[in-house]
């Protein structure tokens, strides 16, 4: 899962990239709300972390003009401003979650798991294609009830495979859900991660659309 | 008791009061009135029929030989007056009926009042012509008519009486009327609303206490709005770096080796933050708050900007640049009020000026005064910032500073009597000048 942060305090966006980049996430980190604009057109994220009190924009207000422009990615709100209006106004801008500062790290996780599970449209953490069972937030993978064991690129691309259900995804795409900007990646690694993971699980597992992308293919029980 | 109990009682007894008095007054006047005009009636009578009978005088003389009684025909709604005629001697010659000509006649002339046959009676006796004339009242005839007369006028009197009262009753309640609608207007409220009382037409007179009340209540509005909004503020500061601190202690826990450490050196920096800022909002609560300073200590200028820089830059007090004009000047507040002052003041300077630009500091005193002005090569502050910059929690960057400096620096002036002045030098950078008031010096003789 990719996600972008947006937060102006440096010591606070540390923190948050370091105990995702911990939980198996990649992380961008942005202070404005210019940057978050322009990363977020420009990058393929699962989810946007974002704090309220920026120094260029009001957080909300750019989260207003996403929504009006059609940008569909569910939005975790982070703020230190606890009354219940402003959890309202966050909601009614187009949150669909809400976070208050001090919050707990494996809390955020949860529900950024949570908000990735329900923009895919499942109601459960635990994503099953068939024999092939996948915890995300715990990062455990099980094929016909046996445990693989999975690096944390691997993991990362069976997740965005999954989580798009079907639908062909690009290599682009997928570099973005492994990778962080600021990571030199060879231009085999994708290759060579879907090599592995075919290897781990199965060979017709992931499906090479040629000219297009990958796709996720289902393993009958 | 209500207002409207004692209007009505008041006005009620009073109204009674003066209207009993002056029915007394005058039923005491109408009596004697009475008495006096019957009395004057009854000489009159006697006087008329003397009159009457000197007009044939041959008709009464003894001498003539005719004698005897001649009975006045009286009606018999005359009953309870009575007339008699009689010689000096004693002769009776006439007299109405039903009277003893002994019992009513008497020897003197003028009033007389007797009783007879157990019924009281008022006479006048006349002596005229050789004749006596007495004429004479039943009183209790004379008590009834009184009595009657009495009645007649005292029973418009007790019906203007009652009456006033009732009208007294009604203009009393519908006068009152705008004062019991507010009542319910306030009573309707709930006990911590803020809103105005709503502007209904009401008489000049309560005008004055619904506006001071609807100013007292937007004052109350404007300071609770005020307070919750800084505490609000307050929260978020607090907020801030206890998130950071929370955040890289649990980074810490799940992490190994550098990661762990770094996390861990992130944590206290949040640590420190959440200190600056708690230290910063307890100055300003005791500064705004009654507290008070040990005022006994001697406050020199020189003193404080030594303490000032030792405190905004413990390691770099290289970069300030001093003048001083006159190190011994004392000042008229507690020095650790001074010395916060001229500290957040410098910090600033330092904060904002290039690393390794100095930051000078001059003290100038004047007459009443001492003007701390510290000037640093920063970027300084646009016009529109010049004016947010003493709000509570204002900061041009995020993370820097507690956004409380200045405004304990503003809070102090306010306690001591001083100003805080902030400008753009020309040159760039901003000059802050903080005025604090001076001790009066001791004069010699």
């Amino acid at each position: 899962m990719r996600v972008l942060l947006v937060e102006d305090d440096d010591l606070i966006a540390h923190g948050i990239q370091a105990g995702l980049r911990a939980r198996g996430l990649m992380v961008d980190g942005v202070k404005t709300a210019a940057q978050a604009e322009a990363m977020q057109s420009a990058v393929h994220y699962q989810v946007v972390i974002l704090d309220l009190g920026l120094p260029d924009e009001d957080g909300m207000s750019l989260l207003q003009r996403w929504r009006a422009g059609g940008m569909a990615l569910p939005v975790l709100v982070l703020t230190a401003r606890d009354a219940v209006e402003d959890r309202v106004a966050g909601l009614r801008a187009g949150a669909d979650d809400y976070l208050l500062k001090p919050f707990d790290l494996d809390e955020l996780v949860a529900r950024l798991h949570a908000l990735l599970r329900r923009a895919a449209g499942r109601s459960v953490a635990i994503i099953e294609q068939g024999a092939l069972r996948l915890d995300p937030e715990r990062g455990e993978v099980t094929l016909h009830g046996r445990p693989v064991v999975l690096s944390r690129r691997e993991l990362a691309l069976l997740a965005a495979l999954l989580h798009a259900r079907g639908r062909i995804l690009s290599s682009d795409q997928l570099k973005d859900s492994l990778y962080g900007l600021s990571e030199e990646i060879e231009s085999n690694a994708l290759n060579v991660h879907i090599h592995h993971l075919r290897r781990k699980l199965g060979a017709d597992l992931i499906e090479t659309v040629r000219g297009v992308g990958y796709r996720f293919n289902r393993v009958d029980a | 008791m209500s207002l409207r109990l004692r209007l009505l009682l008041m006005i009620g007894v009073s109204l009674s009061l003066l209207w009993g008095g002056v029915a007394v007054w005058m039923l005491r006047d109408l009596d004697d009135e009475m008495r006096r005009t019957l009395d004057q009636r009854l000489a009159m009578s006697a006087r008329m029929v003397a009159g009457l009978v000197s007009q044939n005088p041959a008709a009464w003389d003894t001498r003539s030989g005719t004698t005897g009684i001649s009975t006045l025909t009286v009606p018999a709604t005359a009953k309870g007056i009575a007339c008699q005629v009689s010689s000096l001697r004693g002769e009776v010659f006439a007299r109405t009926p039903g009277t003893t000509p002994a019992a009513i006649a008497t020897t003197t002339p003028g009033f007389a009042e007797r009783e007879i046959d157990g019924e009281r009676w008022r006479s006048y006796t006349v002596e005229a012509y050789g004749l006596r004339i007495t004429t004479a009242d039943r009183l209790t005839e004379r008590d009834t008519l009184l009595r009657d007369v009495m009645a007649a006028a005292i029973v418009p009197f007790v019906v203007a009486l009652i009456g006033s009262l009732i009208m007294l009753w009604i203009g009393v309640r519908s006068g009152l009327v705008p004062l019991e609608r507010l009542r319910q207007t306030l009573a309707c409220r709930a006990p911590d609303a803020l809103t105005p009382i709503p502007d209904a037409p009401m008489p000049r007179e309560l005008r004055p206490l619904v506006d001071t009340l609807n100013q007292l209540l937007a004052r109350m509005r404007e300071a609770i709005s005020r307070e919750r909004r800084l505490t609000s503020d307050a929260a978020h500061e607090l907020r801030t770096p206890l998130t950071a601190l929370k955040t890289h202690l649990q980074v810490a826990r799940i992490t190994h080796g550098k990661d762990a450490e770094t996390a861990l050196d992130y944590a206290e920096e949040g640590a420190s933050r959440l200190q600056h800022t708690l230290q910063q909002l307890l100055t300003l609560a005791q500064v705004e708050g009654p507290f008070s300073w040990d005022e006994a200590q001697r406050t020199d200028a020189g003193e404080v900007a030594r303490l000032a820089m030792r405190d905004a830059a413990p390691n770099t007090s290289g970069r300030f640049v001093l003048v001083n004009d006159d190190p011994a000047v004392e000042l008229a507040l507690p020095q650790a009020l001074a010395v916060t002052a001229l500290r957040n003041l410098l910090d600033n300077a330092l904060r904002h000026a290039p690393a390794e630009h100095p930051v000078s500091l001059e003290i100038q005193s004047t007459q009443d005064t001492v003007c701390f002005r510290v000037c640093d090569s920063g970027s300084g502050l646009s016009a529109d910032e010049l004016t947010r910059v003493t709000q509570r929690f204002w900061r041009r960057d995020a993370g820097r500073g507690s956004g409380l400096g200045l405004a304990i620096v503003v809070a102090i002036t306010e306690r001591c009597g001083g100003s805080l002045a902030l400008a753009q030098r020309p040159t760039g950078g901003l000059e802050a000048r903080l005025t604090l008031p001076r001790t009066k010096p001791v004069s010699s003789n």
